[in-house]
């Protein structure tokens, strides 16, 4: 009885730690999406950049979900060379884009609504994809992708090697927690990297000019990834003239 | 409490300063409020709560926790939709401004609206218009944004307002059985398919001057050419339109040019705020009183009823019965040589006084003064005062004159009796009402609703369903002015434009687009008949509806460039109606002479309604009104002396009867509230509150006045009678909430007499640094001066004035240093360094920089600060409404506001001083005591650098940070809000409760019903997170940066911190972004000065609100902190060290 009430006293605890822990909450939260999108075909093998699709990352807050008139470059179902114009993994792209292409051309339109084309306002067709959001962090805390990436914070830092998640989806490697967060607010350099290989996934300190010049130097030790990432991080905190670790702890930083 | 009202206290303790008649007398009402931090919380409350029902409640909320738990995983799913086909241009999650405008009483007020993602979240005033803004300034980069008042910024809370019209609705049977039916747009169509041209149609429209309106009206009179027009709004001109008709021979526009003028003086008239030209009025009264520190300062006469907006920042201002200020200005005209008017006024010391040095201010101001007459008083009176501006040489110079389109359809009071008469006649088949609620407004003594129903078929366009919609056949859905293209005509005729932001949430149309459908126009969107009717505007060809274009196609004519300019600036410039000069037909006298004897009644603008139409609106609703810092009410204000007359106090029901030209009664029950400064014999009345139908939020607020309005003079009667009911109605007065100094009531009075040891002689030490030892000192609070006291000032070097000349400076002894004091220290003497450099490198003014001492705690690249000129600001509450705006500040309601839980982060404290029952500022000799004059003080957080709530917290949830700004966390506050209690500014606000949701559930509102608070929100309110109760429709108005507060924390204001850090990632963002691409990028970046405004700063229209970085020289707050000599520190000697630093106030008054 004893043991069994000592036994609980330490179970319970543990249960609700572990379990409200953000590893435990967070980390490999892997949901199914609409279209099973592989970024390991098309990042990973097709080597497409970032960029391409999510545009907005150097210009605003969030980084934006790409709108199909994207796809369809590729995947245009009224084209005849539209690749994978007939799977019916991209149902969900062809039901959203149909309404949007123009018979002329092909190609979708700003313009949609004529008599012939349906109306795009029809809730069966011209429907939008809806993804289901993997980051998403509390809505009290603000992030900035524009102040990150232009300032030499790589997507891997956060996101991981999503140029090797495939068709299962992008899955959470990072907690995301505010610990995590603070962890690099205290010591960017650690993370940093030219601005130029921000989206190069696979980058690393070793590849640096200046890491390679220090190691024929001598002054790094071959291999010595961690002195390599020092040297090039407190390069670039200098050069872009990153915040002080007192400014970028202030709450306001990411509370508002 | 009205028997310790009048008369001074023993106890006041030299106080010259007070909020409120409680404070006046030192209630004991209020001195039990103060006592507490929290007034009106009851503890024993929970305390009575059984144990059980404790138990029972703690387990069930147990439970739910343990079901939340395992049931998620982590919080909702969210769901990231991108578009089909991205508009191009737009980023999403990226806020763009569109320039658009709004409508009231046929004058177009400029906006600039802000678009998150397709959704309108916030208005603010356009900067390029001619009244809100100065394009010449916008040009040189002096203005960011256009003013705001609080209706145009609380605007588009209406677009979201889940209580408007949703659909077409189709009203049948009898009155009190009404039947409601939805019905479509369709139905509507197919039943007025039958109008023909015979039809005999009566349209009754609010008024609108823009182009497309007169040209959708011009079309449908002609295809309806039986059709008869009339235009109604309750707050029209009638008697400045006939009186300019009187001194012109025909109807006339006055455009004042206040920043000319060195003497003005309004008779009866709210011209800084009423005015729909305010926003202009404002900014050139604050021009000439800033210059106070130049030495020169224009001097404003004001005489009323009542204080208001204009007479309460008056130098010399008296009240006096409405029927007194004729024989005023004539008394005026005669002693500055009017010619051809022989009168002889009958007026009283005080009144001859005012005259008097009015008059001798004028002649010494000929060219360069002005006479105000308010839309309140007569024509006559307004044709006298055209004749004493033609004779001091001001028409031309202050006061210009354009046509005017409000004349056009002939007097409104005259159209709306005729079509009365007409309907009651049955003359009229089908009558369309345009926006408006006559039935509700029109004058109480034509009876129009009596006559609505004569007429076979009536129509109702509205926002909203109300009571004229009740009384109709039919009730059409109108489109909010941001769901829908349309235009109008501003103060000075500048074509604007009103462009659409969304599309119409609930299937609503616009009036033109009605009247389109209805003639048959080949043209049925709003888009197209604008476009059309602003052919010659832009002169273009014949425009092409079919297509929607000009000859030459949609893409690159001028025309086509002349539109978009257009669209983009919200106006077409150079479309000002051309300045045409008149002569005056000679002076009259006014011909008024009515018996003093009687009891007064004077009518204005409701502060929070409008005329009513912005009734359902609660961010309105609960901005403390100037004066009487009402909130959720309108009572009748009656005087001090009345008061006592008929034995009333604050909250006291009478009933108030008047009796109209065709001798039928008007008869309405009203609370009163005692006003300072106010004129006896007269009950001031607002318009627009006491509706019975039109929103849940509308519904039953106030007392609705119009019943008491007939057609003769609509602003006045000059007799009326008044008894007491006996009833009481609760009021939600904000005057004594958050009193800065408690302290000064006197030793112990908080303790209730008792000793309380230190606690007490820290008070006592409080009070005679703050409030003055003896009788008559002005205390610390409020530093205010004549012109002549400072200019003494302005002659001796350095910053001291009166002031700061008390100020206590920095205390060297504390405790302990700031964390990192010296490397701060250290950097602020780079900061100076680096500055000298510029200096002797020639990139700065060597001007700018000396005086200048960067701020040397919690110091970064910035240093935020704030400046607040007590001199300029009016106190008309814009910058509330735009801070409730812009942070998603919740309104509360009239029960949580009785328990001084309003929300709002900033206020406006009004002081007083002098005697309340006094009627005028002025002495007539050395030793009058018989005055009264008011003062307002913008207060919010002030970001003491020694912050005193950081203090107290105990998880540190309000935290420094390092460019200066008092953070606050609401993710850590536990909401014990010691900060709260520690703070002495008293600008922190607690959420006792999920505000937001609050307003959905039924016990948002309860009984208003005499008695009080009659419900115990404690334990009614169930446990709700926002997110699951917002209505779907109201959180669109959220702003997506600001995080939306969930009960049970402490909030206040940020500096609006998110347009900080956006400005901030702007600017760094594109610096980095050249320097990667290997631009030549030259220093690092600071945010330049004008990229921050905060909302309340933008809202000003006079500019009394200043924000920016002090360490950058140039930035105007630094100049006005480190030179300024007005500046000084609210509560200094409290060693706070505020960022924000008020300016004194600098009045310009008359000598005995």
């Amino acid at each position: 009885m004893l043991l069994g009430a000592m036994g609980g006293g330490m179970y319970v605890p543990a249960v609700v730690g572990l379990g409200l822990n953000p590893n435990t909450l967070n980390k490999n939260y892997q949901p199914k999406q609409p279209i099973p999108y592989s970024h390991e075909l098309h990042v990973g093998q097709l080597g497409m950049d970032c960029t391409y699709c999510h545009t907005s990352v150097n210009n605003a807050a969030f980084a934006a979900v790409p709108p199909v008139e994207t796809c369809i470059t590729c995947h245009n179902p009224a084209d005849g060379s539209g690749v994978k114009k007939t799977s019916p993994k991209l149902e969900p792209l062809h039901r959203a884009v149909q309404p949007y292409l123009d018979a002329a051309t092909g190609y979708p339109t700003h313009e949609p609504g004529t008599e012939d084309a349906p109306n795009p306002r029809n809730p069966d067709q011209g429907k939008p994809i809806e993804w289901i959001k993997v980051h998403d962090i509390a809505d009290y805390a603000y992030f900035s992708h524009q102040a990150h990436v232009t300032k030499g914070v790589s997507c891997v830092s956060c996101h991981g090697r999503v140029d090797r998640m495939g068709e299962e989806g992008v899955y959470q490697v990072e907690n995301l927690s505010m610990g995590w967060c603070i962890d690099c607010h205290r010591a960017p350099e650690k993370h940093l990297r030219p601005p130029e290989e921000v989206t190069n996934l696979a980058w690393t300190p070793l590849d640096d000019e200046e890491v390679i010049a220090a190691i024929k130097a001598g002054t790094i030790k071959e291999g010595d990834v961690d002195a390599a990432q020092l040297l090039v991080g407190l390069r670039v905190k200098e050069q872009y003239n990153v915040h002080n670790a007192a400014y970028m702890q202030a709450c306001s930083t990411c509370h508002r | 409490m009205i028997e310790s009202t009048p008369t001074a206290n023993d106890d006041l303790q030299g106080r010259r300063y007070w909020r409120s008649l409680h404070e006046y007398s030192n209630s004991p009402e209020l001195l039990e409020k103060i006592a507490q931090e929290f007034p009106d919380y009851d503890p024993d409350e929970l305390l009575g709560m059984s144990r059980r029902k404790f138990m029972k409640l703690a387990g069930a909320s147990m439970a739910l926790a343990g079901l939340t738990l395992t049931g998620c995983r982590r919080w909702p799913k969210e769901k990231v939709v991108a578009h089909n086909a991205r508009p191009e241009g737009t980023l999403p999650g990226v806020p763009e401004m569109y320039a658009s405008m709004v409508q009231r009483n046929g004058v177009a007020h400029g906006v600039f609206v802000t678009s998150f993602d397709g959704r309108p979240i916030h208005v603010a005033g356009n900067p390029l218009h001619p009244i809100v803004g100065d394009p010449k300034r916008y040009a040189e980069g002096d203005l960011k944004m256009g003013a705001a008042d609080a209706f145009t910024i609380a605007s588009i809370l209406d677009m979201y307002d889940p209580d408007r019209s949703r659909s077409v609705y189709r009203y049948s049977g009898q009155d009190g059985v009404r039947d409601r039916k939805r019905s479509t747009w369709a139905d509507f169509e197919e039943a007025t398919a039958d109008l023909n041209a015979d039809a005999k149609i009566a349209v009754l429209s609010e008024a609108n001057a823009g182009p497309a309106f007169v040209d959708v009206k011009k079309r449908f009179l002609k295809h309806f050419p039986n059709a008869t027009w009339t235009t109604w709004e309750p707050l029209h001109r009638d008697n400045e339109i006939r009186g300019s008709a009187l001194a012109f021979g025909q109807p006339m526009r006055a455009q004042y040019d206040v920043s000319k003028a060195m003497t003005l003086a309004s008779f009866d008239s709210n011209f800084l705020g009423d005015h729909a030209a305010a926003a202009k009025h404002a900014r050139g009264w604050a021009k000439n009183r800033k210059s106070c520190d130049e030495g020169v300062m224009s001097r404003v006469y004001a005489v009323g009823s009542a204080l208001d907006q204009t007479s309460s920042n008056a130098d010399v201002h008296m009240q006096v019965k409405p029927s007194a200020i004729p024989a005023m200005l004539e008394a005026l005209a005669s002693a500055i040589g009017v010619s051809g008017l022989e009168v002889t006024p009958d007026l009283d010391d005080a009144q001859s006084f005012f005259v008097e040095k009015l008059a001798k201010d004028l002649k010494a101001n000929q060219g360069a003064s002005l006479v105000v007459v308010g839309p309140g008083q007569p024509a006559s009176v307004h044709a006298l005062a055209w004749s004493i501006n033609e004779t001091l040489g001001n028409l031309g110079q202050t006061v210009s004159l354009t046509e005017e389109p409000a004349a056009e359809g002939g007097l409104y009071v005259d159209g709306i009796a005729n079509l009365v008469d007409q309907m009651s006649a049955g003359e009229i088949d089908t009558l369309l009402i345009l926006g408006g609620n006559p039935v509700f407004d029109a004058p109480a003594d034509l009876g129009f609703a009596a006559a609505l129903g004569e007429v076979g078929n009536s129509v109702h366009l509205g926002l909203y369903e109300n009571e004229t919609s009740a009384s109709c056949d039919w009730h059409l859905p109108e489109a909010h002015y941001l769901e829908t293209w349309g235009d109008g005509r501003a103060w000075d005729g500048t074509i604007c434009l009103q462009q659409p932001l969304i599309e119409p949430l609930f299937g609503g149309k616009s009036a033109i687009e009605v009247l389109a459908m209805l003639s048959g126009d080949e043209a049925t969107q709003g888009y197209d008949l604008v476009r059309r009717a602003w052919t010659p505007a832009i002169k273009a060809g014949q425009y092409d509806v079919s297509t929607s274009s000009w000859p030459g196609g949609p893409i690159d004519t001028s025309a086509e460039r002349a539109w978009r300019a257009a669209v983009h600036d919200g106006l077409l410039a150079g479309t000002a109606f051309p300045v045409v000069s008149a002569k005056t037909r000679g002076a009259r006298p006014t011909g008024i002479s009515v018996t003093h004897q009687d009891l007064q009644l004077c009518f204005r603008q409701d502060p929070k309604t409008y005329d009513g139409r912005y009734a359902n609106n609660g961010w309105l609703q609960e901005v403390p009104e100037l004066i009487t810092k009402m909130t959720w009410d309108n009572p009748a204000w009656i005087s001090v002396d009345d008061a006592l007359k008929y034995e009333l106090e604050n909250g006291d029901v009478v009933k108030i009867a008047v009796e109209f030209d065709n001798k039928s009664r008007g008869e309405i029950e009203c609370a009163v509230f005692i006003t300072p400064g106010q004129a006896p014999g007269v009950v001031v009345l607002t318009l627009g509150q006491g509706r019975s139908y039109g929103g849940r939020i509308a519904r039953g607020v106030g007392f609705n006045t119009y019943p008491l309005r007939g057609s003769g003079n609509q602003s006045l009667a000059y007799s009326a009678e008044l008894e007491k009911t006996g009833k009481t109605h609760p009021l939600a007065s904000t005057s004594i909430h958050h009193l800065i100094d408690t302290s000064k009531l006197g030793p112990n009075a908080l303790s209730g007499g008792k000793d309380r040891g230190g606690a007490d002689a820290i008070a006592a030490w409080g009070m005679d640094k703050r409030v003055g030892k003896k009788p008559g000192d002005e205390g610390k609070l409020i530093k205010q001066a004549s012109l002549e006291r400072y200019k003494l000032d302005l002659k001796k070097p350095g910053q001291k004035s009166f002031a700061n000349d008390d100020a206590h400076g920095d205390l060297s002894l504390q405790l302990y240093d700031a964390p990192l004091a010296d490397e701060f220290a250290q950097r602020a003497v780079e900061l100076k360094k680096r500055a000298e450099e510029m200096v002797a490198a020639g990139e700065l003014d060597a001007e700018l920089v000396e005086g200048w001492e960067p701020a040397d705690q919690f110091n970064d690249k910035h240093a935020w600060g704030m400046s607040i000129d007590m001199t300029a600001c009016m106190g008309c509450g814009a910058c509330v409404v735009a801070c409730q705006s812009e942070n998603n500040i919740p309104i509360v309601g009239k029960d949580q506001v009785m328990m001084s839980r309003e929300m709002h982060w900033g206020r406006i404290d009004t002081y007083y001083r002098g005697k309340p029952e006094a009627t005028r500022n002025f002495k007539l000799d050395k030793k009058d005591e018989d005055v009264v004059d008011a003062v307002h003080m913008p207060v919010s957080c002030v970001h003491c650098e020694n912050a005193p709530c950081e203090q107290v917290c105990p998880v540190a949830a309000t935290v420094h940070d390092t460019e200066g700004l008092n953070t606050m966390v609401y993710n850590r506050c536990i909401g014990t809000r010691y900060c709260s209690n520690n703070c002495p500014y008293k600008v922190r606000r607690f959420n006792y409760f999920d505000y937001h949701s609050k307003l959905d559930s039924d016990s948002f509102r309860n009984t208003r019903e005499p008695g009080g608070i009659s419900n115990n929100p404690w334990l009614k309110m169930p446990d709700q997170q926002p997110g699951d109760v917002i209505d779907q429709i109201r959180r669109m108005v959220f702003n997506p940066d600001v995080t939306v507060r969930m009960r049970g924390v402490m909030e206040k204001c940020t500096y609006c911190t998110q347009r900080i850090t956006r400005a901030k990632i702007e600017a760094k963002a594109r610096w980095a972004e050249d320097l990667t691409a290997g631009k030549d990028v030259a220093d690092y970046p600071y945010v330049q000065e004008g990229d921050i405004v905060t909302a309340c700063a933008a809202a000003c229209a006079t500019e009394a609100i200043t924000f920016g970085d002090l360490n950058d020289p140039k930035s105007k707050v630094a100049q006005l902190q480190n030179k300024n000599k007005r500046t000084y520190m609210l509560l200094d000697e409290l060693n706070t060290r505020p960022r924000t630093k008020h300016m004194g106030l600098v009045r310009n008054p008359v000598k005995a």
